[in-house]
């Protein structure tokens, strides 16, 4: 923290101080930048340098606030009076309760921090006596960062199975280059996503967390994978043709998840925030998904059919007989004619300006 | 494969070649089609076309002469052209077959008048630039057929009688043709100028469901329609298609189905409105015929050492095929098609066709995991969309396995509803084997512009021909 050191005030006691109290500039991030010890009131804040405490911020006033603890008497609690002086922006208290300039405020001590915003800064009065809260864990981000056995184990998983759908996917006589291939560019294609969450991170938490970045992907990557191979297993083995015509939901769902994660490493103070962003991107994804199906195919999957055959010995559905697959055929004309109806009325006009072939 | 000629429009014209000439060159170059023999100026180059109009010069025989100089009042030019624009859609012939003003020419001539009046005007245009409304009267769409009347030819009001025109007459159904026998054809190929072109009867077109007469001769663009006399000067065809991938391989609609249509609609009213819903019940017509004809024909024997796979006999359809051995050392497959020459045009597309495919795959050399994937991809890489929105619907599909005395099959079955054409659809059938976990075969098979019923009839006609060749 860039000039963080800490500027006492020291006070020639003229006026009995309830007890010394802390106010503390804080950043976005929750982190303190500066903080003040106060052992005398009223403490003036403001622009000039005759202030208790002065914030060269161009959007705090000459002398911007005033104040005061009232120290509470027998049953009654302590009072924070805090008066704002001539000031166009006046003083927030908490999220939104706004001082206007030349009015005060007189603020019951409940035992919780007070908050304050002057300016541009973000304060924070802390009086003697406030409980402390519990010691908080590290967050999952800070506490995985360094454990790189697991994630070393989930990267060897995902290149083992990309390297089996390699093999798979190519003749004999071209296998060891597409493996060469396959493995580079997985490696090289997950260093650049990983990296650039890293940059990220950086940004905004001046700490890159590398390390959690590759263990999301990998992960992420892992469940990508599966759900390839698992859902057309499952529609070929059962002749359930939904399986794959909806896995993309599965496939949304889990990309999203790996975006929270990376964006827990970014934002790290605003979970619900982020969770909110996954979410939407969900849910607009699913919906565009199925919107587009529908325009382009009239259903909501992605399959016309069930494209994906397997080795005929991992089939369990029985078949069915000739007649009885045929007489399922019927209810199609119903569907088709009415097709043939709805759009043939809406398009019949759009087809005038195309006569020729 | 064939070019429908009646297009003036060179640039659209050399489009269809080169798209045409593209997809003949992937078959077998050994096409054991006749070739007429060249002869020397049998189509005139364009500027001597052009005098002949007026008088026919050298290159032409004597005879042509002389057909030419009896056919010219019959023959006319019959256009379409745009309503209120004056510009030209499209040009075919036509030639007078009554004295009342009866002319035949092809449905595909006047296809964009009759199937949509509203945008279209049909008028003729004679030799001697005479030019004229016209009437549709009936259509044969199945031959390609349209029965017209002159608009000039209704009886005026003041005498009660109407204009006589020159007739062209048939010739009489007990004279048959001999093979190598003289044909003229006569037509105005790309609005050049009328034309008369000689050539060759060869007979009848081998496996057409509609006979067709084999003409080696050439034609053009433009002559459609028009029509095809022997030495006597009597019709025996109407000129309709060409093939582009050949020389002089011609087709001409016999004219019996010609006098057959005159017969019928000489006394009919005109035509109102859109011709769709005469094109649909013809077409039913057709579907029926071809449907019953196709399952009555059964299936050929000996298609694969270890299933039955469906292939049709030489009678309407043409089976090619090809083999493919993988460079490495992956994927072997012998494929087989199977199509029709005869399609049934409908204005903007063609329909009425079966076509029957499949792949045949020994992936003994990859495994079963392998085999699997590349079986999958080829089962996966099948279309299921032929015409635009405007004309169809998107396509629908039903899948199942299925038990062919023993022999598992998946199925799926696609179709689509023709939006102009009520009760017609377009039916695909898609069949892998799934015995056999390093070898397999899938079939395809399609049939359009079908009813509803003979949709599911082909299909399970399709489905019950799979199964092994020896009990398993």
């Amino acid at each position: 923290m860039g000039g963080a050191a800490l500027a006492h005030m020291e006070a020639n006691a003229a006026t009995a101080s309830p007890a010394p109290a802390l106010l503390e500039v804080v950043d976005r991030d929750g982190l303190v930048r500066q903080s003040w010890r106060i052992e005398r009131w009223p403490v003036s804040i403001g622009r000039a340098l005759d202030n208790t405490i002065v914030l060269s911020d161009p959007h705090v006033a000459a002398h911007h606030a005033t104040i005061d603890v009232v120290a509470g008497v027998d049953a009654t609690p302590a009072k924070v009076v805090v008066a704002a002086g001539e000031t166009k922006n006046g003083v927030v208290v908490g999220r939104r309760d706004r001082i206007a300039g030349g009015t005060e405020r007189e603020i019951a001590d409940d035992g919780r921090d007070v908050e304050l915003q002057i300016g541009r800064a973000q304060l924070r009065l802390r009086l003697a006596g406030h409980a402390l809260a519990a010691e908080q864990p590290m967050s999952a981000v800070a506490d995985t960062e360094h454990r790189w056995p697991p994630t070393l184990g989930f990267a060897v998983a995902v290149l083992a199975v990309v390297l089996a759908t390699a093999w798979v996917e190519t003749d004999p006589e071209a296998v060891v280059r597409s493996a060469g291939m396959v493995v580079l560019s997985t490696i090289a294609g997950g260093a650049i996503w990983c990296g650039l969450w890293a940059l990220l991170s950086k940004t905004f938490t001046r700490q890159s967390h590398f390390g959690w970045h590759v263990r999301v992907f990998v992960v992420a990557s892992l469940v990508l994978l599966a759900l390839s191979i698992v859902p057309p297993l499952f529609a070929f083995a059962f002749s359930w043709p939904w399986a794959t015509d909806f896995s993309f939901v599965a496939v949304y769902a889990t990309a999203a998840a790996a975006i929270y994660f990376h964006l827990l490493a970014v934002e790290p103070s605003r979970r619900k925030l982020m969770r909110g962003v996954a979410a939407t991107g969900f849910v607009v994804g699913v919906a565009l998904s199925l919107w587009f199906n529908v325009q382009r195919t009239g259903r909501p999957g992605e399959e016309l059919y069930m494209n994906h055959l397997f080795p005929p010995q991992l089939r369990i559905a029985r078949p069915t007989s000739v007649d009885r697959f045929i007489g399922g055929l019927a209810p199609m004309q119903a569907i088709l004619d009415k097709q043939a109806k709805e759009r043939g009325s809406s398009e019949g006009d759009d087809g005038r300006g195309d006569d020729e072939e | 494969m064939r070019l429908r000629i009646r297009r003036w429009e060179a640039l659209a014209a050399l489009a269809l070649v080169v798209s045409s000439t593209a997809l003949a060159q992937s078959r077998p170059p050994a096409a054991p089609r006749p070739v007429a023999e060249p002869r020397p100026a049998a189509a005139p180059p364009p500027e001597i076309a052009a005098s002949a109009a007026a008088a026919p010069t050298a290159p032409v025989s004597l005879s042509a002469r002389k057909i030419y100089e009896q056919a010219r009042s019959q023959l006319v030019q019959i256009r379409t052209v745009l309503k209120g624009r004056a510009s030209q859609t499209s040009v075919g012939s036509g030639f007078f077959v009554t004295p009342q003003g009866h002319i035949l020419t092809n449905f595909h001539v006047v296809s964009e008048a009759a199937l949509k009046p509203e945008q279209h005007d049909l008028v003729y245009v004679t030799a001697d630039g005479r030019e004229a409304p016209l009437a549709i009267l009936q259509l044969d769409v199945l031959h390609d057929l349209a029965l017209l009347r002159a608009g000039d030819a209704a009886p005026s009001a003041a005498s009660g009688a109407g204009r006589r025109f020159d007739a062209l007459a048939f010739r009489p159904a007990n004279e048959p043709f001999a093979q190598g026998e003289r044909i003229y054809s006569l037509g105005n190929p790309l609005d050049v100028g009328f034309a008369v072109t000689q050539g060759t009867y060869n007979g009848l077109v081998k496996r057409s469901f509609y006979p067709q007469i084999f003409f080696g001769g050439a034609l053009s663009a433009g002559m459609s329609g028009g029509p095809a006399l022997d030495e006597e000067g009597h019709v025996v065809g109407v000129n309709v298609a060409r093939r582009i991938d050949g020389e002089q391989v011609s087709f001409l609609v016999p004219g019996e189905f010609a006098s057959a249509l005159l017969a019928r609609g000489k006394d009919a009213a005109p035509i109102v409105g859109s011709a769709y819903p005469i094109v649909d019940e013809q077409l039913l017509k057709h579907q029926a015929a071809l449907t019953d004809r196709f399952i009555e024909q059964g299936w050929k024997d000996a298609t694969h050492p270890r299933y039955h796979v469906p292939v049709p006999p030489d009678v309407f359809m043409r089976c090619w095929g090809t083999s493919t051995v993988s460079q490495t050392g992956g994927l072997d497959f012998e494929r087989s098609d199977c199509v029709m020459d005869t399609r049934i045009f409908v204005g903007e597309f063609t329909t009425g066709t079966i076509s029957l495919r499949h792949e045949s795959y020994d992936g003994t050399k990859l495994g079963a995991l392998r085999f699997a994937s590349r079986y999958a991809a080829s089962f996966r890489n099948e279309s299921f969309v032929r015409l635009s929105s405007q004309h169809q619907t998107k396509p629908r599909c039903e899948e199942d396995y299925i038990d062919r005395d023993g022999l598992p099959l998946r199925a799926v079955v696609c179709m689509r509803a023709y939006k102009k054409l009520p009760q017609l659809y377009d039916v695909a059938v898609l069949v892998a084997t799934l015995d056999q976990s390093e070898t397999g075969v899938q079939g395809r098979f399609d049939a359009q512009g079908v009813s509803f019923a003979n949709a599911q009839r082909l299909a399970q006609h399709y489905l019950d021909a799979y199964r092994w060749v020896a009990p398993h």
